[in-house]
C-alpha cells in the first residue's frame, strides 16, 4: 500500500490486489524517522484510475462473443498487467495521530509521502490503543477479523444513544444484548417494549427460563400494571391529562383545585374523582371536558381503586435497581392509553430519581415517536439526563428522531440502509463524519453494525452483533412458511 | 484416446492458427530479449514518451475522373480472412540505453465472427553494450530478417527493427500455415535498400503465391503524388466501393524498390480512402477480385477492414499495459524506476512541447 494523496481529512492509499483491505478497517501511516503515524479507517474501495483501462476493458469486450482469442505471452507480462489493472485506491478517514504511544485526534501532520509506511491495524489492536476496555466489559460480536470486540459497557452511562438501521437488519438485537449487558453490570433498565419483543428475554430460545429468570420484569398495562391515584403526583396526572389528553388550561386549573380538594378529603380515589367533577361548581364546558378525560382514563383500565390489584412500579424499579429489567409491554395498548402509559412511566422515573429512590436508569424507547409527545424530546435529552435517564432511542424510521437527538447521541449504532434521505438523516450525528455514515452504512450485511461515539472511543468500528440465545420474539409473523 | 486410435489427418486450412503450445515462436527473439534485459542493474529509467504523431489527412476538393477506376461488387466467398501488425513502445530510458516492448496480433475472421492471437509483449533493454548483438541477430540468415549487412541502426531506430522482425515473422507464419486466404498487412509493399531487405519480402510474396493467398497491404497515409497531388485525393468524390490503379506515381526513384501494384480504394461511404498495395505478380483482375471478397466477407468501416482494424487495436499497447510492462522489468531486474527530468520543460515551461530530452 502506497500513500497517495490526502484532501482535508480525507487520504488517499493506493492498494495492489495481494493486499486484502476491506471497507472498515483500520490503517496506520507511519513515519519510523521522526516516531510519528496516522491511524486512519478505509471508509470507501474505487478502482484506481489507472491510465487505458476503458481502451483495455474495450478490446477485450466479449459480451456478444464478438471476439475471442488467446495470448502467447512468454514473459507472463500479463500478470503483471492484471496486477496494475486491479489496483485499488482506499479512501480513508484520519481518526487519529499516535505520537510515542499516545493518540491525539488530530490531523495537523502530514506523514512523508514515499517513505510512510502503510500498514493494516487490527481492530483488538486499535482499542488497545484507545483504552476502550477497562473493567465493565460486554462482548458485543465480533470484528472482521474474526476477533470478539468488547467494549465498555461505562460508555453508556449518562448518555444518549440511537440504534437505528433498516427492517429486519438486527437493531431490536443490539438493543436486547445492551439491556442483559446493562443488567448483568448491575444496572437498571426500563424498555417501553412497543411490540412485547423483549417479555421473553427471560427465556431462551428452547423456551427453558435463563440466568435472567429473576431480573425480568414484565409489566402489562391493565394486567399487572395498574395504578391508584394515590400513587400519583397531582404533576404526573396533569402532564397525562394536558399532554396525553389534550385538556385545555382552564379545565386544567379546575382540575388541579379538584384534586387538592379530594387530597384534603382524603378521598383520592377514582370513584370521588368522577363524584367530584359531576358536582363540582364550575362552567358546563369545563365540567364536559373533564368528564370526558375522566371516562377516557376510567376506559383505559389503568386505574383501579383497589389497592390490592395495583403493582407499584417504584417496587418493580427496586427490584431492578441491583440490575434488572422492567418491561413495559405496549403491545395490545391503544394509543390514548400507551401516551397515559408513557407519561405515568417518566412521570414516576423523574419523581423515583428526584428523591433519590432510583440512582440512575437506562430507557430503551422503541420507535419512541409513537408514544411520546414532541415537548418530550428535548427533555428527555436535556432535562432528564441531568436526573439519571439515559435514553436509548431505536427505530427503523431514522426521519422521526429530531436532528438536534443526533447532534446530541454520545454513541450511534448503526445497521444496514440504503435509502439516501435516511442515510443523510442519520449522517447529522456529530460524533462521526457523514462521509463514514453514508458509505459505511450503504454496504453492511444484515447483524453488522457499524458501532461509534463513546462506547469505541470515536474509533468507528463495523463489528457482526453477536447472536444471543434468548427467545427472540420480533420477529415478522408470516403467512407463507417454509414448512407450507 | 479416440485420437491415438484413428490418427486424423488435418489440411493446412483447417489446422490454422496452430494452437499457442505449439507455435513456434522465434526462440531467438526471446532469448534476445532476455539477455538484454539481464543488463539491467541500477539505473534510473524516466518514464515519459513522446507526443502522439499527429496525423493530417489529405484534403482534395476537385473531382477526378480516370478511365482505371473499377466499381467493386462485394463478392462473398466465405474467404479466410486474416491480418497482421505489430507495434512497439518505449517503455522508459535507462543511464545505459531505452527499454522498450514489442508486440505482434494476428486477426482472422472465421464464421462471421474474430478471433485473436497476440504475441507478446516481448521487453528489451538495449543498450550501447547490446546493440551489436541486437544487430547481429537482425543480420543473421534468419527468414524473417529485415536488416542489411551493411547498415548498422541507430540506437533510437533499433525500435522500429526489432518490431519490424516481429512483423515480418508473423508474416511468415500466417503464409506458411494458410492457402487460399486472403492476408492483410499493415503498410505498403515498398522495400529496400536498409529497412526492409527486398530478397525477405519477395521470398514471403512467393510463397504466399504458392499456397494461393493474396495479400493486400493497406497504408492508413501515403505520401505518393501523382501530378502532384497525394494520389487518395484522385478518389475522393467517387461514390463508394471504388478501386483506383495508380501509374506513374512518384515513388519510382532512389533505392527503394516496390514489389506491389499501387491502388487507392475507398471501400465505404465516408471520407476515407486508402493506399492500397497489391503483389505485382498478381493480375489486376486478380487484385480486383481479391478487394471484391474482402468487401464480401468481411466488415468494412470508414473504408478500413475490420479485422486489420482489430489487429491493429490488439497490437497496441494501452498506458495501463505500460505500467504493468514497467513493473515487471522492475520486479524482475529489482531496479528502481525514478523519472528523469523533462528538460523541454525545464528549460519552456508550458512551451516545452515535443518529445522529452
Amino acid at each position: 500500500m502506497r500513500l497517495y494523496r490526502k484532501e482535508g481529512s480525507t487520504i488517499q492509499i493506493v492498494c495492489f490486489p495481494n493486499e486484502r483491505v476491506e471497507k472498515g478497517d483500520y490503517l496506520t501511516i507511519g513515519d519510523s524517522q521522526i516516531g510519528k503515524s496516522l491511524i486512519v479507517q478505509v471508509i470507501d474501495i474505487q478502482y484506481a484510475n489507472v491510465p487505458g483501462i476503458l481502451e483495455e476493458l474495450l478490446r477485450h469486450y466479449d459480451g456478444d462473443s464478438y471476439i475471442q482469442g488467446e495470448d502467447v505471452d512468454p514473459f507472463e507480462v500479463a500478470t503483471h498487467i492484471a496486477y496494475i489493472q486491479d489496483a485499488r485506491l482506499l479512501i480513508c478517514k484520519i481518526r487519529a495521530t499516535e505520537n510515542g504511544g499516545d493518540l491525539v485526534f488530530a490531523s495537523s501532520w502530514l506523514p512523508h509521502r514515499s517513505r510512510a509506511k502503510v500498514q493494516k491495524l487490527s481492530i483488538e489492536r486499535l482499542l488497545t490503543k484507545a483504552g476502550t476496555n477497562n473493567g465493565y466489559s460486554i462482548h458485543l460480536g465480533e470484528t472482521a477479523e474474526k476477533k470478539q470486540l468488547n467494549v465498555d459497557v461505562r460508555a453508556l452511562d449518562g448518555s444518549l444513544n440511537i440504534i437505528t438501521g433498516k427492517k429486519g437488519t438486527g437493531k431490536s438485537h443490539i438493543s436486547k444484548l445492551l439491556t442483559l449487558s446493562l443488567a448483568s453490570h448491575g444496572a437498571p433498565v426500563v424498555i417501553l417494549d412497543l411490540n412485547g419483543e423483549y417479555t421473553r428475554l427471560s427465556h431462551n430460545n428452547d423456551g427453558k427460563p435463563n440466568e435472567f429468570l429473576e431480573k425480568i420484569h414484565v409489566l402489562n398495562p391493565r394486567q399487572n400494571l395498574k395504578i391508584t391515584l394515590g400513587q400519583m403526583e397531582l404533576r404526573v396526572m396533569l402532564s397525562i391529562l394536558i399532554n396525553a389528553l389534550h385538556l385545555p388550561g382552564t379545565s386544567a386549573r379546575e382540575f388541579r383545585r379538584i384534586w387538592h380538594y379530594l387530597l384534603q378529603q382524603n378521598a383520592l380515589s377514582m370513584h370521588e374523582l368522577g363524584e367530584a367533577i359531576r358536582n363540582w361548581k364550575c362552567n358546563q364546558h369545563i365540567r364536559d371536558a373533564l368528564y370526558s378525560r375522566y371516562h377516557t382514563l376510567l376506559n383505559s383500565g389503568l386505574f383501579t381503586d383497589n389497592s390490592t390489584q395495583i403493582t407499584s412500579l417504584g417496587e418493580a424499579l427496586d427490584l431492578a435497581r441491583v440490575g434488572g429489567v422492567v418491561v413495559i409491554n405496549l403491545r395490545d395498548t391503544s394509543n390514548i392509553d400507551r401516551l397515559i402509559v408513557v407519561e405515568f412511566l417518566l412521570g414516576k422515573l423523574l419523581e423515583l430519581l428526584s428523591n433519590w429512590k432510583l440512582r440512575a436508569v437506562f430507557l430503551f424507547a422503541e420507535e419512541a415517536h409513537l408514544y411520546l409527545k414532541e415537548t418530550y424530546w428535548d427533555d428527555i435529552v436535556t432535562r432528564m439526563r441531568h436526573f439519571g435517564v439515559f435514553t436509548t432511542f431505536i427505530t427503523n424510521q431514522p426521519d422521526t428522531i429530531r436532528e438536534n437527538i443526533y447532534r446530541q447521541a454520545d454513541n450511534l449504532f448503526l445497521f444496514n440502509f440504503t435509502n439516501e434521505h435516511d442515510l443523510e438523516t442519520v449522517s447529522k450525528a456529530s460524533r462521526v463524519d457523514s462521509e463514514t455514515i453514508k458509505s459505511v452504512a450503504r454496504d453492511l450485511p444484515p447483524y453488522n453494525c457499524l458501532v461509534s461515539g463513546r462506547i469505541v472511543n470515536d474509533f468507528p468500528i463495523v463489528a457482526k452483533i453477536r447472536r444471543l440465545d434468548v427467545h427472540a420474539m420480533g420477529q415478522t409473523r408470516l403467512f407463507f412458511s417454509d414448512e407450507n | 484416446m479416440v485420437n491415438a486410435q484413428f490418427p486424423i489427418t488435418i489440411t493446412p486450412k483447417y489446422n490454422f492458427p496452430l494452437p499457442p503450445e505449439n507455435l513456434l515462436l522465434p526462440q531467438q527473439l526471446i532469448e534476445l530479449s532476455m539477455r538484454s534485459l539481464k543488463q539491467l542493474e541500477k539505473f534510473h529509467p524516466p518514464l515519459g514518451k513522446g507526443p502522439p504523431y499527429q496525423s493530417t489527412l489529405p484534403r482534395g476538393d476537385r473531382q477526378f475522373r480516370t478511365a482505371n477506376l473499377v466499381k467493386l461488387k462485394p463478392n462473398a466467398l466465405q474467404t479466410r480472412i486474416v491480418a497482421i501488425d505489430a507495434s512497439s513502445i518505449r517503455i522508459g530510458e535507462t543511464e545505459r540505453g531505452t527499454l522498450l516492448a514489442i508486440r505482434g496480433a494476428i486477426v482472422w475472421r472465421q464464421a462471421k465472427r474474430y478471433r485473436y492471437l497476440r504475441l507478446g509483449p516481448f521487453p528489451f533493454h538495449i543498450t550501447e553494450r547490446n546493440k551489436n548483438e541486437i544487430c547481429s541477430f537482425l543480420h543473421s540468415g534468419n527468414r524473417a530478417a529485415v536488416v542489411h549487412e551493411d547498415f548498422m541502426p541507430s540506437f533510437i531506430h533499433l525500435q522500429t527493427k526489432l518490431t519490424t522482425l516481429l512483423e515480418r515473422w508473423i508474416q511468415a507464419f500466417v503464409i506458411q500455415t494458410t492457402h487460399d486466404s486472403l492476408i492483410l498487412w499493415d503498410g505498403s509493399l515498398v522495400v529496400g535498400p536498409f529497412d526492409v531487405p527486398k530478397h525477405s519480402v519477395e521470398e514471403l510474396l512467393k510463397e504466399a503465391r504458392s499456397r494461393k493467398n493474396t495479400i493486400l497491404a493497406f497504408s492508413k497515409m501515403t505520401r505518393l503524388l501523382l501530378h502532384g497531388r497525394r494520389i487518395t485525393d484522385f478518389i475522393w468524390r467517387q461514390p463508394p466501393p471504388c478501386l483506383l490503379k495508380i501509374r506513374n506515381h512518384s515513388m519510382m526513384a532512389g533505392s527503394m524498390s516496390l514489389l506491389g501494384s499501387v491502388y487507392v480504394t475507398k471501400l465505404s461511404a465516408g471520407s476515407c480512402a486508402f493506399r492500397l498495395d497489391v503483389d505485382k505478380e498478381l493480375s489486376h483482375k486478380r487484385a480486383v477480385e481479391a478487394v471484391q471478397n474482402l468487401l464480401g466477407d468481411d466488415l468494412i468501416r470508414q473504408s478500413y477492414p475490420e479485422t486489420l482494424r482489430l489487429a491493429h487495436i490488439f497490437s497496441t499497447f494501452t498506458a495501463n499495459e505500460v505500467i504493468g510492462i514497467q513493473r515487471c522489468f522492475a520486479l524482475e531486474s529489482n531496479m528502481k524506476i525514478v523519472t528523469r527530468p523533462n528538460i523541454r520543460r525545464l528549460l519552456f515551461g508550458r512551451f516545452g512541447k515535443g518529445a522529452e530530452g
